[in-house]
């Protein structure tokens, strides 16, 4: 029996030990067909699906290496059926590929008759194709190329997209490396998008997911057209290409509800192409208005159901997506696959917070105990209102501010849900209050306030949960929330995430109310942290020490002697 | 032929020698006891036909295609000498050996020329898969055959060509009256016989003619499959992963049930819903659950039980079985397995009704499923380790062993499939493991996967997201406890437990207390207990019974809290079980009157309380028995009988009264008791000359009856015949019949 780090479950999940001294190695070898799940202290978790295994197909893995490294790493015998299993799941890639015919145009071809026969039979797929043209061979109408891949993903036989993409119009996009250099990740991951054609590259927030996408552009040295979540994040976008690329101001336009600008460079928000008016959408013209070498979608795993739509059409471009996670609270990875591509390239957080680029970070969960009123309120509340109560009670200030004075000199922000308690902490914190109806342009100059330090403290609402670069928040306090949502969790996280100047440690606040739906949602959070792999501590409000006191924020533990 | 030659059977039996006598009884044990008194006994008791059927059904391919040329033989008799001529494509040996074989178990007898006895005749109902002749099929063929057949078209000469394979009768195409089919349009040309409703025969000497040079067909050599080979070492390491999961997932489905029984139907087995939930629980398939429950069953770890017998529950063999190494619970496993009567892979398919058969239902139950497995298994065996065949191939093979026996060979790649399963074998090659349990049984196969399978932990690790894994399996005291404590969330070779709210609830109902838990965590973990675990223990715990209830009967309150305590110390209150409950509250396990009573003779001057709160003046209630709730239904009436039953009641009561007519009748004969050879003997007569036969008959259900029977064939126990009372074309289990008498011609029934 061999004594791997790897031990292989029966639902097809992968536990690797991280102490072990192969742990390196075999991570290796399993991440190119293994989504990385949890990853807490001591046992990773990995899990196998058919979506990860043609992940892998599609960079060029075959099924013999994968159940080589099943085997190879395995501590305990593997059931042979397991390892059919997946050889049998691998093989259904790329019996089907798109190709481009010199006759037809764009076709499905397949090496083996009977799958055709039997995709071109389902409902799905059948009136996405036309004319056969031979018994390998039927033509795909250009427009349903992606329809047709989301299709055949369902019925289980993903295609292999071969029809390669158009260059787009030619547009000089170099990096400006004076001051700065690619990061070797980053540069691996412009690689695995590049030697891909499309796909998705995933990073943990602060990892520097926009220049990824700037150096995807220089590579591409066309015209590009950015989607994003939101204006500020599409403000941010602009800086940064400004700052890192030979791009001026003048060749990069905004299209969002205040500006609708086109150039060789656009940044689109999500909200502004999904805008719809007498049931229409007015503007879809963008994708056609240039003829797009490149399109970036930032934040991919917020990408809204229409856009997936209009992405359908666009297979012909280049896609590249950029996200912290695939993982969807719509379960729709799938479509993430075949629309925009399969997983080019991931790195785990750890890894990345190891080698020094992402701040390490310290998450605590301050209790806090409702007085009997509070308790009183909440227990003959709504169903529906109690989270409300719970999140938004008023013992929590005190604490809030305790927990702030802990960290005087840091940058804080101070993240909820709800409005009213927002403008409350804002006045009893004297912050001021960033929310979905502060202007852009408000917004901006606060957060340039932020950044020169000129504010400490700022009172965010969810609004400020996406796309926005604040590079010295080095503390956040998170006082309510949407019901433990593990992408909320992320997003809050990665503001503080960002490498500071000195390297200080990034805390992370959640107060949450005792014994309530409060405290539940909690664990749901903690439970998606500890699963990231952070240090997670629980501290009642009480024993909350000050700074200069045992156990204090600065308190460092004296040698024994 | 020559004067001193033997004329018989029974005087050729006497000039075979002991030993060959020796061999014959070896080779058909059922001849031989109780010994036969002299050769003429032995002679008859080797003709009766379920003997010879037997015999035959152990012949290969090869060498019942050797009793097929003596068999279609003109001549009574076949010379030794002529039958290479025959088969000219058969190498000698194996006709030699053929012959051996054959008149070593008397299917032949005779030394130069070989004779078939009768019975052997009558039991080979399609020599060389030829039908019967022209003339016996009653089919006036054309006078010149060759021609009738090369104007025949393209879709008729297929159908005669399928025909004259190994198969003489087909199945008539259902396609309705008035369609022509091939098979019909020759029906019509008189080149096919028809034998029943359904069936048509195609005479020999057409399926001759279109053989031409291979009257008796193509050789039956011993296939030679191609031979799968793969590393042992391999094999056996896969085995051991199948081993581990299928130890695994027993392990888990018998806590399940131990938990929550499932429900015994009233036609035996599990319910779909009860596998459903356990598929569920156990995140398998449902036919996997079905299988892992008709192996639990198979190795005695689950069965009927419970207070009213019932429910299905792990037995008592499961307490020790948990306790075992791995291997030994492997074994047990597969040695269930390989002894069971039951075909699981047959769970969840239709029978003949449409009804799904249920898992551990009784209709699982095949009497030959041991013996079909053993015989897989063992010819997998023949080949060296690391190596083997594939399902069909092996299917393939043993078809050519036992070609009469060719119908049980269906559920072989379903058994093989199971077998791969368990790890006794990969990929078509056994392991270590199943060659021991072969040829060792249990503790053969438990010594070969000794060392493939870990060595049992007895730690988790637990991490900060409150999972525990189980790096292994784990020691059955820790999984036991594990299980209460915390729910699995992912099986196989390790185990990952998560604990939760609801878990840690669940620990303290079964009494466990937080320093327990904490005690518990701190000693099976071999990581540091992260926070959040003991926080999540405290939490629950501090939650945790703060409501508590109980049962009373009556309760005792006051606001004078003085007057309470008086009356609880009270001696002569004492009969009345008080006890006080809160500040202002005693409670008694006695009825209120009873306390009331008490309290009275004491001097105390209580007042009832109705539970509103209001005072009683009044004994609570005067005895009263509880009566029955008006407006109940009364007992329903019964069903009205449907017409079919109508229809079908009167058709039994006038076959089982023609039947009784016709036995009363002088000309019948009539066979007392049950002697199955007697039987057999008169059916077998009955299909052969085609008389009716009167049946006694119990069928499945118990329920008895008496018919007559057009007979139309006597095979492998089952008797198929016309009911002509009853309308029916029906088959009767011939262990069934409880008497049975031929219909002499003449004395037929009373017309209805």
């Amino acid at each position: 029996m061999s004594d791997g780090p790897l031990i292989v479950q029966s639902d097809k999940t992968l536990l690797l030990e991280v102490d072990h001294p192969l742990a390196r190695d075999c991570r290796a070898a399993i991440a190119p067909f293994a989504e990385l799940e949890r990853s807490p202290e001591h046992v990773h978790t990995y899990r196998v699906t058919p979506l990860a295994l043609w992940n892998a197909r599609a960079a060029g893995h075959d099924a013999e290496q994968v159940v080589d490294a099943l085997v190879r790493y395995s501590r305990y015998p593997v059931p042979h059926a397991l390892l059919v299993d997946v050889a049998d799941t691998m093989d259904r890639f790329g019996r089907l590929t798109l190709a481009n015919d010199p006759v037809h145009g764009l076709v499905l071809t397949t090496s083996d008759r009977a799958v055709l026969e039997e995709v071109i039979r389902s409902k799905r797929v059948a009136p996405m194709v036309g004319a056969r043209i031979d018994a390998d061979t039927v033509v795909v109408h250009p427009s349903e190329r992606g329809r047709l891949k989301q299709a055949l993903l369902k019925v289980g036989w993903p295609a292999e997209d071969l029809a390669g993409y158009v260059d787009g119009q030619a547009h000089p996009i170099a990096l400006d490396q004076s001051s700065w250099h690619l990061r070797d990740y980053q540069q691996e991951a412009v690689e695995g998008f590049w030697a891909g054609g499309s796909g998705v590259v995933v990073l943990p927030c602060g990892a520097g997911k926009t220049l990824v996408g700037a150096a995807a552009m220089a590579e591409a040295k066309a015209t590009t057209l950015i989607l994003v979540t939101n204006t500020v994040a599409g403000r941010q976008w602009k800086r940064e290409l400004i700052a890192r690329t030979s791009l001026t101001e003048e060749e990069i336009g905004e299209y969002s509800g205040e500006r609708k600008e086109i150039r060789p460079v656009t940044i689109a928000t999500y909200q502004v192409i999904t805008t719809r008016r007498k049931g229409e959408y007015r503007h879809l013209d963008l994708f056609d208005a240039q003829d797009w070498g490149l399109i970036v979608y930032d934040e991919v795993h917020l990408l809204p159901a229409p856009i997936f739509r209009l992405t359908a059409d666009l297979q012909s471009r280049r896609r590249l997506g950029l996200t912290a996670t695939l993982v969807r609270e719509d379960g729709r990875e799938d479509d993430v696959f075949s629309l925009i591509g399969p997983k080019r390239y991931d790195a785990p957080w750890r890894d990345i917070e190891a080698q020094g680029y992402i701040a390490p970070a310290e998450c605590i969960e301050v209790r806090v105990a409702l007085d009997d009123e509070e308790r009183m309120t909440y227990a003959v509340a709504e169903p529906e209102e109690r989270y409300r109560i719970a999140a938004t009670a008023q013992s929590k200030l005190p604490v809030i501010r305790r927990v702030l004075e802990r960290h005087p000199d840091e940058p804080s922000l101070v993240i909820g849900a709800y409005l009213d308690q927002l403008e409350e902490l804002g006045t009893a914190l004297d912050a001021p209050v960033i929310q979905g109806s502060t202007t852009n342009k408000e917004r901006e100059r606060l957060f340039d306030a932020f950044r020169t330090g000129e504010i400490k403290t700022l009172v965010v609402s969810k609004v400020a949960n996406f796309s926005i670069d604040l590079p010295e928040a080095a503390v956040a306090v998170q006082v309510s929330g949407t019901f433990g949502s593990r992408q909320e969790e992320a997003q809050r996280l990665g503001r503080v995430l960002r490498p500071k100047a000195d390297g200080r440690q990034a805390h992370f606040y959640t107060v949450v109310s005792r014994d309530t739906l409060d405290s539940e949602y909690a664990a749901h959070r903690q439970r998606f942290l500890a699963e990231q792999g952070y240090a997670y501590t629980i501290v009642d409000a009480a024993d909350l020490a000050g700074p200069g006191e045992v156990n204090g924020p600065d308190w460092v533990d004296e040698p024994a002697d | 032929m020559s004067a001193d030659r033997p004329a018989t059977l029974a005087a050729w039996l006497r000039t075979r020698s002991d030993a060959q006598l020796g061999a014959l009884l070896a080779a058909r044990p059922d001849v031989a006891r109780p010994a036969p008194s002299d050769v003429v006994a032995l002679a008859s008791r080797l003709a009766v036909p379920v003997s010879v059927d037997r015999a035959l059904d152990e012949l290969d391919a090869a060498t019942l295609q050797v009793l097929d040329v003596v068999l279609l033989a003109g001549t009574d008799g076949v010379d030794a000498a002529d039958l290479p001529a025959a088969l000219p494509e058969v190498p000698d040996e194996v006709l030699a050996g053929a012959v051996e074989r054959l008149t070593t178990r008397a299917l032949l007898w005779g030394d130069e020329v070989l004779h078939a006895p009768d019975p052997v005749r009558r039991s080979v109902r399609h020599p060389a898969g030829l039908g019967r002749r022209a003339a016996e099929l009653r089919v006036p063929l054309p006078a010149d055959l060759p021609a009738a057949l090369a104007e025949l078209g393209a879709e008729e000469r297929d159908v005669l060509e399928r025909l004259a394979g190994d198969r003489p009768v087909g199945h008539l195409p259902d396609t309705g009256s008035e369609a022509a089919s091939p098979a019909r349009r020759l029906l019509q040309r008189g080149l096919l016989a028809r034998i029943d409703a359904l069936n048509v025969e195609l005479p020999r000497e057409i399926a001759l003619l279109l053989r031409g040079a291979q009257p008796y067909g193509p050789p039956r050599s011993r296939p030679e499959p191609d031979v799968v080979r793969r590393d042992p070492a391999v094999v056996d390491r896969q085995a051991a992963g199948a081993a581990m999961e299928s130890v695994g997932r027993i392990g888990e489905l018998l806590s399940l049930l131990e938990e929550e029984p499932a429900g015994l139907l009233r036609s035996g087995g599990v319910g779909v819903r009860d596998q459903k939930r356990l598929a569920r629980a156990l995140h398998v398939t449902e036919p996997e659950a079905a299988w892992l429950l008709e192996l639990a069953f198979a190795a005695g770890l689950l069965d009927v039980g419970g207070p009213h017998r019932d429910e299905w529950l792990p037995t008592r063999a499961f307490d020790l079985w948990r306790e075992q190494d791995l291997p030994d619970r492997w074994a047990t496993l597969a040695g269930g397995w390989l002894a069971t009567v039951r075909l699981p892979a047959l769970a969840g398919q239709r029978d003949v009704a449409g009804k799904a058969v249920n898992a551990l239902s009784p209709d699982l139950v095949r009497h030959t499923a041991p013996a079909i497995r053993r015989s897989a298994l063992a010819a997998l065996a023949e080949y060296p380790a690391g190596s083997g065949v594939g399902a069909e191939d092996l299917v393939a093979v043993l078809r050519w062993r036992t070609p009469r026996r060719a119908d049980r060979l269906a559920p072989v790649p379903d058994l093989l499939a199971e077998g791969a399963r368990l790890g006794v074998l990969v990929g078509g090659v056994l392991s270590t493991g199943g060659r021991g349990l072969l040829t060792a049984g249990e503790d053969g196969a438990a010594d070969a996967m000794r060392g493939l399978l870990p060595e049992p932990v007895d730690h988790v690790l637990a991490q900060p997201d409150l999972s525990l894994i189980a790096p292994g399996p784990l020691v059955a005291e820790l999984a036991d406890t594990l299980t209460v404590v915390a729910d699995v969330e992912s099986s196989g070779g390790a185990t990952v437990f998560r604990v939760s709210e609801a878990s840690v609830r669940r620990a303290l109902d079964s009494g466990w207390s937080a320093t327990d838990l904490h005690d518990f965590f701190a000693r099976a973990s071999r990581t540091p207990v992260p926070q959040a675990l003991d926080f999540l223990v405290d939490d629950v715990a501090r939650q945790h019974g703060r409501l508590r209830v109980g049962a009373i009967e009556s309760y005792v309150r006051s606001d004078d809290h003085g007057l309470l305590s008086q009356v609880l110390n009270d001696r002569r209150t004492a009969g009345a079980e008080l006890r006080r409950l809160a500040p202002g509250v005693l409670v008694s396990g006695l009825g209120a009157d009873e306390v009331l009573d008490v309290l009275r003779e004491a001097g105390y001057a209580p007042a009832g309380e109705s539970s509103g709160g209001a005072v009683l003046t009044r004994p609570p209630a005067r005895p009263r028995a509880a009566g029955r709730r008006p407006g109940g239904t009364g007992p329903q009436a019964p069903r009205p009988l449907t017409e079919a039953e109508l229809a079908a009641t009167v058709r039994e009561v006038r076959a089982g009264d023609a039947a009784l007519a016709a036995r009363r009748g002088e000309a019948v004969r009539q066979v007392p008791g049950v002697t199955t050879a007697g039987t057999l003997e008169l059916l077998s007569r009955a299909v052969r000359e085609g008389v009716p036969v009167w049946l006694g008959y119990v069928d499945a259900q118990g329920s008895g009856s008496q018919r007559i029977v057009a007979p139309v064939s006597l095979a492998g126990g089952f008797l198929q015949g016309y009911d002509e009372r009853r309308g029916e074309s029906r088959t009767f289990a011939v262990h069934r019949i409880t008497s049975v008498a031929l219909v002499e011609e003449g004395d037929a029934a009373p017309p209805l």
